[in-house]
Formats: C-alpha cells, sequence, structure tokens
C-alpha cells in the first residue's frame, strides 16, 4: 500500500504521520512504501539531513548505506518494465533504539560525474558501507578518509554491481534457462491434496 | 625522531635483526585458528600491544547482490542461507516476508508459527556454537563439548523438518514447504511436519537448558574467564549505535531493543519473553547476554508448540511467482544481529536489485575503534565476543 | 646367581651403563603412559571416549603408533631458520628431563645419584629448559615463534623464584638438601610435610604448572592465538622431543614435589623392609595422584592473560612464599 504524499490532509495512521514529520523536518519528499518510510532528499542536502535525522529525531542508530542503478539498459538480469531514469539512487537507512522507527533517506546521483559528501562525520558506521558502494558502484564520496577496495582485490578493475558488468559465467556459457519452480499445491492443473487412504496407503 | 622508513624496514626485515620492542607487523589470519573464517587483521603492534588494527576482508565475497538480479525468488532463496550459515533457517526469513509484502500476500498462521519455532532453534544453534568457540578461544577446551553435543539435537530437528541442517531451504512464498509423498509422480501433501516432531523439540529444549545451565556452572563462576573477560572490549551505546552493531552485542551495552518487539516479520507480539541486557558493555556481558538469550528462545519455542494452530502451510499461490513492482526494506533480528533485505522488484520472477544487510558486516567495522591499544590476547577475546561470521560479512 | 650380578653392578661402569639404560627408556615410557592417560583422562572429562582403536578396546598403542607416526616425518627446518640452534633446542629441553630424574628416590637406597645438594641440583637443571624453549622460538625465523619464545621467557623466568622458595620450606624443616635426606626426616618426623608447608606445596604446583606451560599458563603456547607459539616450526620427531619432554617434565617434577612434601616412598605403617620393595610403587603411586590433578586443571581451565600470569608471579606468589619461609623458619628455631 503505497500512499503518495499529496494527501496528506488528516490522516490517524501513525506511519503517515511520522513520515510526514521527517519529512517536513529534513525538507524532503516522504513515501511510504509497503510499510517502509523512504524520504527523498536533494543531493546538496544529503549531510544536513541525517545530521537533523540524527540529531533531533533521534534516529541514532545506522544500519547501512548502497545504492541502485536505474538503468535502462542491463546486461543482467531483466530491466525494470517502465522506462526510467538513468542514475544511481543512493539509499540510506536509519533508525532509532527505542520503537523501532526506521527511515530510509534517498537521493539522486547523476551518472556522468557520480559524487557526493561523505556521512563518516555523521555516522562512523558509514565508513565501510561507502566503501562498499564506491567499489561496487564507482561513487566517490568526499571526505572519506580511506576509499580503498574493501572486497575485491585491489587490481580490480570495473565496478561490479552496475547493471552494465556482464557475470563472467553467463557470458562464457548460456544460462539454461529458468527451472521450472516445483508445482505448488492448489494451483490451475493440480487436484487438491488427499491424504493416505484405505486403497492407497501410500498415496 | 625515529625515521619511519627505518623503522618500517626494521620491522619488516628477517627475525636475525636484535631484538627490541620496535614495532612489528603481525598478520593475524586469514588462515588462524581464532578468526571465524577467513578474516584477515593487520595489527601493528609494540611488544605486545597493538595500535593500529586494519581488518581485511573479502576472502569470502561472494557476489551475492549481483547473483540475485539473475535468480528467481526460489534461487534466491538457496543462495541466501548461505549467507550466516551458522543459523542457516533464519537468513531466509527476512527476504521472503519481503516478497510477500510486495505482493500483499497473507501467510496462514500455522505456516508463521513453524517459522517462529525454527528460527528460535536457529537461534539456540549459533548462541550455542558461541558457547562453544568462545571459552576455547581463552584455553577452555570443555565446554565445546557440552555445547554441540546439545546443538547436535537440534540440528538433527531442522534435518528432520527440512532437510537439512545448515541450509534449509524451508520457506516458500507465501509459507513453508509440506512435505511431499515418496515417488515423483505423486505431489500429493502426506503431512505438514514430521510425526512426533514437535514433542521431540519440546524434550530437546528441556536438554538445552541442562546444557545451559552446565554451561553457566562450569564457566561463569571461573576466576580466568571473568579475569580474562570482565572490563574488556568495553563498547559504549552510542558509539555502537553509529557504527551499526546490533544484536546481543548491542543489548549487552545496556540497550533494550529487540527487533523481534518492534517489528512484525513474524507473531513474536503473541509470546513472552524477557530482553536481557548487559550493563558494562565488556566481553563478559556479551557472553551473559547469549546465555539468557538460549533461555528466552527456549521459552518461546515452548510456547509457540503449546499454541500451534493447524491449517494450511502455504497461500494459495501460482507455479510460477512474479512478485509486482515495488520496493520495500524488512529488518528481522537475526542471531548475529540486524539482518535486513532491501528488495526492488521489477514485476519478473527476480528482484531487480536486492540490497543484504547483514549484521556481522556492521559488528566487525568497530574493530579498528575497539582494538586499539589493546593486548594481543585481548584481541583474541574481543574478536571472539563479537560472534561474527565470514560469510556474513562478505556475502 | 645373585653373587655374579651383585659383582658385576658393582662396578662402576657397569652400573653407570645400567642406570643410563633405564634413566633412556624411563622417559618415552614415563611419557607415553602419561600423554595416554591425559588422553583418556581429558575425554572422560569432555563426554568423549578418547583413543579406542588402537591396540584394542582400550586404545593403548595409541601413543605408540604416534611416536612412529612422528618419528617416519620428513624433517622439515625453516629455510631462514637457525640450523644448529633449531636442532639443539629440543635436546636441550629433553636434557633438562632426564636431569631431574637421576636424584629423584625411588626407596631407600634406590636412586640413581643421591647429590648432597639434591634439592639445588634439581631446581638449576630444571631451569635448563627454559634456555631450550628461548633458543626454540628464536631460531625459527617466525614472528609467531618469536612472540612464543619470548612470552616464555618471561613466564619461566618469573616462575622460577616461586618454585625456589617455595621448597625452602621443606628444606629449612629437614635440615639437609639431599634428596633421600628430607624423605628419611619426614619417616623420623612421622608426618609428611605437607601438613606445616601447604602453602609452599600449593605454590610449587602452581609455579610447577607454570614451568610446564601447562593451561592456565600456557600462553607460550596459547594454541588459539599464536598457531604454536615456539613449537609452530617443529615437526617430526624433533616435535616428538617437545612432547615427551613435557609429559616426562610433568612427572619429573611431580616426583620433586611428591619428594619434599607427600613423604616420598613412605607411607604410615608399612616396615622399613617392605619399603625396599613396595617404595617405587609408592612414589609412583603419589606422582600419578599429581599428575592426575594437572590433566584436571588443563581441562577446566582458561589460560591467564601475561599481565595476569606476572602479577600473579610477582604480587602474590613471592611475597607469600618468603612468608612462608619466615614462618617456617622462626618455627624451627624456637621449637
Amino acid at each position: 500500500m503505497t500512499s503518495s504524499p499529496s494527501d496528506t490532509g488528516t490522516t490517524t495512521d501513525p506511519l503517515q504521520q511520522f513520515a510526514d514529520g521527517v519529512a517536513a523536518s529534513v525538507g524532503g519528499e516522504a513515501v511510504i512504501e509497503f510499510g517502509t518510510v523512504k524520504v527523498r532528499v536533494p543531493a546538496s542536502e544529503w549531510v544536513s539531513a541525517l545530521t537533523k535525522a540524527r540529531d533531533e529525531l533521534g534516529l541514532v542508530f545506522f544500519s547501512w548505506l548502497s545504492a541502485v542503478d536505474w538503468a535502462s539498459e542491463v546486461e543482467v538480469g531483466d530491466p525494470y518494465p517502465e522506462a526510467v531514469e538513468d542514475r544511481y539512487e543512493l539509499l540510506a537507512t536509519v533508525a532509532d533504539l527505542s520503537e523501532g522507527r526506521r527511515v530510509v533517506f534517498s537521493t539522486d546521483i547523476h551518472k556522468s560525474a557520480p559524487s557526493i559528501a561523505s556521512l563518516v562525520e555523521v555516522y562512523a558506521g558509514a565508513n565501510w558501507h561507502e566503501r562498499e558502494a564506491h567499489e561496487m558502484f564507482g561513487i566517490e564520496f568526499d571526505g572519506h578518509p580511506n576509499l580503498a577496495h574493501l572486497y575485491l582485490p585491489d587490481s580490480f578493475l570495473g565496478h561490479p554491481l552496475r547493471k552494465s558488468f556482464p557475470l563472467l559465467s553467463r557470458e562464457v556459457k548460456p544460462w539454461p534457462g529458468t527451472v521450472d519452480v516445483e508445482a505448488m499445491p492448489g494451483g490451475e492443473d493440480e487436484e487438491a491434496p488427499e491424504g493416505p487412504s484405505e486403497e492407497n496407503p501410500e498415496a | 625522531m625515529i625515521d619511519q622508513d627505518l623503522v618500517r624496514h626494521l620491522s619488516e626485515s628477517s627475525v636475525s635483526v636484535e631484538l627490541e620492542t620496535e614495532e612489528m607487523t603481525l598478520n593475524i589470519g586469514p588462515q588462524h585458528p581464532s578468526t571465524h573464517g577467513v578474516l584477515r587483521l593487520v595489527a601493528r603492534v609494540e611488544g605486545e600491544r597493538a595500535f593500529d588494527v586494519q581488518p581485511v576482508i573479502g576472502y569470502m565475497h561472494r557476489g551475492y547482490e549481483k547473483l540475485s538480479e539473475v535468480r528467481t525468488y526460489p534461487q534466491v532463496t538457496t543462495l541466501v542461507n548461505r549467507i550466516d550459515w551458522v543459523s542457516g533457517y533464519a537468513n531466509e526469513i527476512p527476504f521472503i516476508v519481503a516478497a510477500e509484502r510486495i505482493l500483499g500476500l497473507e501467510v496462514p498462521e500455522r505456516a508463521q508459527y513453524i517459522r517462529l519455532i525454527l528460527t528460535e532453534m536457529a537461534r539456540i544453534s549459533s548462541h550455542l556454537i558461541f558457547m562453544a568457540s568462545y571459552p576455547l578461544e581463552l584455553g577452555a577446551a570443555t565446554p565445546l563439548f557440552f555445547a554441540l553435543r546439545e546443538r547436535e539435537r537440534v540440528l538433527d530437528l531442522l534435518e528432520g523438518v527440512t532437510g537439512g541442517r545448515f541450509h534449509p531451504n524451508f520457506n516458500r512464498i507465501g509459507g513453508v514447504k509440506p512435505a511431499y509423498g515418496s515417488g515423483s509422480s505423486t505431489r500429493k501433501v502426506i503431512q505438514d511436519l514430521p510425526e512426533g516432531f514437535l514433542a521431540e523439540t519440546r524434550e530437546a529444549m528441556d536438554k538445552v537448558l541442562e546444557a545451559a545451565e552446565e554451561i553457566e556452572a562450569l564457566v561463569a563462576g571461573n576466576e580466568i574467564i571473568l579475569a580474562r573477560t570482565k572490563g574488556v572490549g568495553v563498547l559504549p551505546a552510542e558509539v555502537a549505535a553509529s557504527y551499526g552493531v546490533s544484536g546481543p552485542n548491542l543489548r549487552a551495552s545496556g540497550v533494550r531493543f529487540d527487533l523481534r518487539k518492534v517489528e512484525d516479520y513474524l507473531p513474536y507480539d503473541r509470546f513472552d519473553f524477557e530482553i536481557p541486557i548487559g550493563e558494562n558493555g565488556d566481553c563478559w556481558d556479551r557472553w551473559h547476554v547469549r546465555l539468557l538469550e538460549i533461555r528466552q528462545s527456549v521459552r518461546i519455542v515452548q510456547q509457540a508448540i503449546d499454541g500451534i494452530p493447524s491449517g494450511p502451510l502455504q497461500a494459495k499461490v501460482p507455479k510460477v511467482i512474479k512478485v509486482p513492482q515495488g520496493e520495500t526494506y524488512v529488518r528481522a533480528e537475526n542471531p548475529k544481529g540486524e539482518m535486513g533485505y532491501y528488495l526492488i522488484s521489477n514485476g519478473n520472477q527476480g528482484p531487480y536489485r536486492l540490497k543484504i544487510r547483514s549484521a556481522s558486516f556492521s559488528n566487525i567495522s568497530i574493530l579498528p575503534w575497539i582494538l586499539e591499544g589493546v593486548l594481543i590476547p585481548d584481541i583474541i577475546a574481543i574478536m571472539g565476543s563479537l560472534d561474527f561470521v565470514l560469510g556474513d560479512v562478505d556475502r | 646367581m645373585i653373587e655374579f650380578l651383585t659383582d658385576l653392578f658393582s662396578n662402576f661402569w657397569v652400573s653407570l651403563a645400567g642406570k643410563l639404560l633405564i634413566v633412556a627408556l624411563m622417559i618415552p615410557l614415563v611419557g607415553m603412559v602419561i600423554g595416554f592417560a591425559e588422553m583418556k583422562l581429558s575425554a572422560k572429562m569432555q563426554a568423549r571416549v578418547g583413543p579406542y582403536f588402537a591396540g584394542g578396546r582400550w586404545g593403548w598403542a595409541q601413543l605408540i603408533a604416534d611416536g612412529v607416526k612422528f618419528f617416519q616425518k620428513e624433517d622439515l627446518i625453516p629455510e631462514r631458520a637457525d640450523r644448529n640452534v633449531f636442532k639443539v633446542a629440543p635436546i636441550l629441553v629433553l636434557i633438562s628431563t632426564v636431569g631431574l630424574l637421576v636424584v629423584i628416590p625411588f626407596g631407600p637406597d634406590i636412586i640413581f645419584r643421591d647429590l648432597s645438594v639434591g634439592v639445588f641440583y634439581a631446581l638449576a637443571i630444571s631451569s635448563l629448559s627454559t634456555v631450550g624453549i628461548l633458543m626454540a622460538g628464536w631460531s625459527s625465523a617466525n614472528k609467531y615463534s618469536l612472540m612464543g619464545g619470548l612470552r616464555a621467557a618471561a613466564q619461566l623466568i618469573a616462575y622460577e623464584l616461586p618454585l625456589v622458595l617455595a621448597v625452602i620450606g621443606s628444606v629449612i624443616l629437614a635440615g639437609t638438601m639431599s634428596m633421600t635426606g628430607i624423605v628419611e626426616a619426614q619417616i623420623e618426623a612421622g608426618y609428611p610435610y605437607v601438613i606445616l608447608q601447604f602453602l609452599g606445596f600449593g605454590i610449587f604446583i602452581i609455579a610447577a604448572l607454570a614451568e610446564l606451560s601447562r593451561i592456565p599458563f600456557d600462553m607460550p603456547i596459547a594454541e588459539s592465538e599464536l598457531v604454536m607459539g615456539y613449537l609452530t616450526e617443529y615437526s617430526g620427531f624433533r616435535f616428538l622431543f617437545f612432547f615427551l619432554a613435557e609429559f616426562a617434565n610433568m612427572f619429573s617434577l611431580s616426583a620433586i614435589a611428591v619428594t619434599l612434601f607427600l613423604g616420598g616412598y613412605w607411607l604410615p605403617g608399612i616396615p622399613e623392609d617392605v619399603l625396599a620393595y613396595a617404595g617405587p610403587v609408592i612414589v609412583i603411586g603419589k606422582t600419578f595422584l599429581l599428575v592426575f590433578m594437572m590433566i584436571w586443571f588443563r581441562w577446566t581451565f582458561p589460560r591467564f592473560r601475561e599481565d595476569q600470569l606476572q602479577s600473579l608471579a610477582w604480587k602474590w606468589l613471592v611475597p607469600i612464599a618468603l612468608v612462608n619461609i619466615l614462618v617456617t623458619g622462626a618455627f624451627k628455631v624456637f621449637l
């Protein structure tokens, strides 16, 4: 159940109220995606929004930071069914430690010059997450002390999680095709399940 | 001032230079009895004190996030329970729940109870491994056997239900997998849980409680263990929160916060259980919190077995499942900490992007901070108390 | 026949050869028996069975099999190691163990050599193993071994002092440093010295555990941290020497404790002439009791950290031992 930010009105849904409160506080737009509060902020407000989240909204727990590569043409997997604007979407999730409220902050970064200010001063845990995002997507974080490779060998070239990065095993050998998932009980060509009966004890 | 180049040269040259306490660069791992896998710590030590410890990870990186983009949802389940292999079942749950949320599926009650029981058994199994391996790192070899003996019971039960001790693959979108009849042509459901599973689980839980008593008697009052763990590796709650340390490590620092009480991925609100916390945030508290959590998990399992409803094991789902467009984040209380999946689906049979938030990755990002100025035996004690698994770190 | 044998063995060289043979055989035998006891006892404490298949149901041939296995392994010496020092190190440790066995009285006249400064000699030669361990750690050309060797040096030197001070109480009470003399003094007094010297006995056992580098004092080996400490690069029969030396040393140090504190080959109520035959059995029995205690400690406790180890030695054991000497001396003078 998604709700658009336009019907603010009088809503008694506590989650919606919380989302609107966050959006008003940091100056962004709030959306609720299937129970997850997502607040979009412009890239220039990234650090200040998260600083406000930590200081004013009590969201002191840094959960994770990563990125999504929105691309219309993909080398692996299936593309998005509608046309998407090519960009990197940076996501950072922070939460509080009393009621379990969590917010996913998101901002867009241009693919041509992917760089944004680093969150290391705000949340110390962003250090490793930003290193991973840099390594996997090629996003530059200004102000990060050590953007070295985290998982991959130092000599590795390329940014693996970009949609333009192919999976080598798929290039070498074609995918055998979608394996048929096992039959579900009560599906269209399945009868209702019967247990063991007198004549047929092994069912 | 000492010439830095000379110091570096001396510290890397062979041992036959004169023996003064110079700085030495010590590599702990990746092959080492105590690093829980292939973790490498590059420690600069002076005598017995380390002053700059940098973890080097990535020896176990399998690229799950990329792989999940080319798999269907049931196939991703098989990938995902290999992340934290010690508590295999618990890794699948948040992912499946995320897919079910986007689909808007209602999971039958019996399936939810079964998921809950198996998750708590996975938690007991993971904490028992910790009980076994942590005293071993400190030098006491005996609790290993007591803890692992009980863990075998739990793993046997898990195998009886799911078919796998470590990688159950038991979840399906919409519920759990029922047991089918023998022979590939008859796809008729015989029974949902193996006969006697619930009774045996009840017995096993009693045995686990006894083992927890035994281990507590052996380890908790031992002066040497107290001397090795009290006051060692103190982690203040604010530092833990800003680094993203979660789970028993956070609770040992005094934060009474458990995702089972605030998130609704499984029906924990129907059960009565406490959240144990520690006082100082040292290694002793992290050990003690996990011991108390074993007892709380046993309590939950006993209540769940008593109250399990009957019903179908899986909601009605089509044969080939396509999850409509949408994105959501679901997080769960894994034995190691907070495990979450940010799932972006594009209406096809597999995810468009799956971000896996694993607990141990954030838990060990604190190592450079916490290992500053610490003696080498304490490095081992602190690392062990954080209870991480490399599959969880590297994905 | 008996006369022929006594005449033969009264020849110095023949009896020397005989004694050397017995001592040489004792080390592997004692090492194997105690090693086997450790395997079985630790198994019982850990809900396991222990060696089961080698040699019938009790698995008694396990250590023989292990010995043969070690002997037929390749002799590996690391390339950058100091070859001569590397080879000599295990031999030094074995020498110290053998040397200890020489002054242990197994019966009224059954001793390899009764030195009038027996206690002094025993303590001196037991510290030779420290040199051997340092040599092993240094010559291995491996940072882990070096750290293990350094830890060993610090620990062994620190615990030499309590070891020495603890026995002085018994020497004062007996009035002699000869090992047989101390046992005879206990026989005369009618009670084993542990009753008065319980502090000394306790300190001696703790210091002996530290000298043996056994848990709770096995920082130098610290398996879960330093792989094997100073033993990391040793394999094959060199490792076997260290391995046997550790168990034989357990026996030797326990035998010294038995002699100095527990009455040696004497049990109350056994007449003198029986002691000549029963003596060795009694000594070995008491020694194995102490060895059992040491094995029990090893599998129950974790290990101390280096600084905790040192503070235990310097801040606790040495002052208590000094107080013990003072009180014993006062007791001896005024009573």
